[in-house]
């Protein structure tokens, strides 16, 4: 790929007519497929996934005149060959050095635990009680706990996860926001 | 999907010990099958946390530790789940308080006819009082012996499922948790972590404000998981406000005591 190419507007717009007619389903898709490039970079132990994501889909992007031509089928199958020859040429290259850990400094660690905790009271009561009740064992007893509390609330196990997940994520995403307003 | 298997050759993968065939074919499906990459998601946060509750192999710890932490926001998400595990041990939901409750409401069957009061207008007119007393007494005696054998009776299901009003919590060295004042009737049960379980016995002494308020001996070495354990139990009276800590020896065959380590923990309101 021409390392000069940049994505425009233009080429984006063809990108997303190729992976579906319906504008927003295709914005979708293409969320999708970037979040699974990420995915799978990160599983082969790239630092920079975001990087070599963002890489693979400029170069089916860029060359989507061919690509039209020459290829039918499942699209995200496409995207999967273009990210196993990025990866190659990736390893080819001199490998950047893994993040280093974040600070341990003790305040910081403070500052992160109050964010945790004033996120944690803005959930509702149920909200907040299940987190901790899906939370409150591990080891040996973990598994038979989650599956009496799935049994108690009529769901299955694995319908529980999920929901404990999404509180977990909405949860995560206000304590990221109250550690960037106390660091400003 | 096999959920099951699924979660397990993801675990795998995310740790990077999936070989070569079967980690081509999972990340086409983390592509192309949502429910695959969702699965993904999760288990990557029950990694996070099967690693801060020290719940992986050494082999997988190893791989976690070089392998998986190896992105900004790996290390990020292994930040908040420490931060969860910690704010979770601070603050145990009193499972015990519900089942509790439960046993002490009386359980009623649903549509069973409503419990008629004892009369002894029930009782056949005999227009002799002697034999009325007689009889009240004789049921009076019935009624005693069943109270007595009720009481005799081994505790109902429910009642042997009862939890002890304790709020465990898990301490390793390096960790300093805030604790709150166990509920009125709880007491705190620490579980303190240990790297090496070389002793049968253990001995501990707790501090409160550096200042000693409980020795306590004849301390067992327990297995949680993939984590040895030494469990001491604390008087949810004894505890108040302030930093404790609690110093752990090892008590060897000839009864001499070894300095294992320090574990340290803030009660608050």
């Amino acid at each position: 790929m021409n390392k000069d190419w940049e994505l425009s507007q233009e080429a984006f717009d063809a990108l997303l007519d190729w992976l579906d007619s319906d504008r927003e389903q295709a914005a979708l898709k293409y969320e999708k497929i970037r979040r699974s490039l990420i995915k799978i970079f990160t599983g082969r132990g790239c630092v920079e996934p975001e990087d070599l994501a963002d890489e693979t889909i400029n170069r089916v992007t860029s060359k989507l005149k061919e690509i039209k031509k020459e290829f039918s089928g499942d699209r995200t199958r496409y995207f999967f060959g273009v990210a196993n020859k990025v990866h190659l040429e990736h390893l080819r290259r001199k490998l950047p050095q893994p993040t280093p850990p974040p600070t341990n400094d003790p305040d910081r660690i403070e500052l992160e635990f109050n964010c945790l905790e004033r996120c944690i009271e803005k959930l509702s009561k149920e909200h907040r009680e299940l987190l901790l009740r899906y939370h409150g064992a591990d080891g040996p007893a973990e598994t038979e706990h989650r599956r009496a509390l799935a049994e108690e609330l009529g769901i299955a196990p694995n319908a529980l996860r999920i929901r404990v997940y999404r509180i977990r994520m909405g949860l995560k995403e206000c304590v990221e926001k109250c550690i960037e307003r106390s660091l400003e | 999907m096999n959920l099951t298997a699924d979660k397990q050759e993801i675990k795998s993968y995310l740790l990077g010990i999936l070989d070569g065939d079967r980690k081509t074919q999972l990340e086409e499906r983390i592509l192309s099958a949502p429910e695959t990459y969702e699965e993904l998601l999760l288990v990557e946060e029950e990694l996070i946390d099967s690693y801060v509750a020290n719940g992986l192999s050494e082999l997988e710890r190893q791989q976690f530790e070089t392998h998986f932490l190896i992105t900004a926001e790996r290390q990020k998400n292994l930040r908040f789940g420490q931060l969860l595990k910690r704010y979770v041990n601070s603050h145990p939901f009193p499972v015990a308080q519900q089942n509790v409750a439960a046993a002490a409401i009386p359980h009623v069957e649903k549509g069973a006819p409503a419990k008629k009061s004892f009369n002894l207008s029930m009782l056949p007119a005999t227009g002799r009082p002697v034999m009325v007393f007689g009889i009240a007494g004789v049921v009076l005696l019935g009624v005693a012996l069943l109270c007595w054998l009720g009481y005799k009776r081994p505790p109902s299901r429910l009642a042997q499922q009862r939890i002890e009003p304790v709020v465990v919590v898990t301490l390793a060295p390096a960790a300093a948790p805030r604790v709150n004042v166990p509920p009125k009737g709880y007491d705190l049960k620490l579980e303190l972590e240990l790297a090496n379980p070389n002793f049968r016995n253990y001995k501990s002494e707790l501090f409160r404000e550096n200042k000693s308020v409980q020795t306590r001996g004849e301390l067992k070495l327990e297995s949680k998981g993939e984590q040895y354990i030494v469990p001491l139990t604390i008087t949810g009276e004894m505890l108040s406000p302030g930093d404790y800590q609690v110093k752990l020896c090892g008590v060897s065959e000839s009864g001499a005591n070894e300095f294992i380590d320090k574990y340290s923990f803030r009660v608050i309101e």
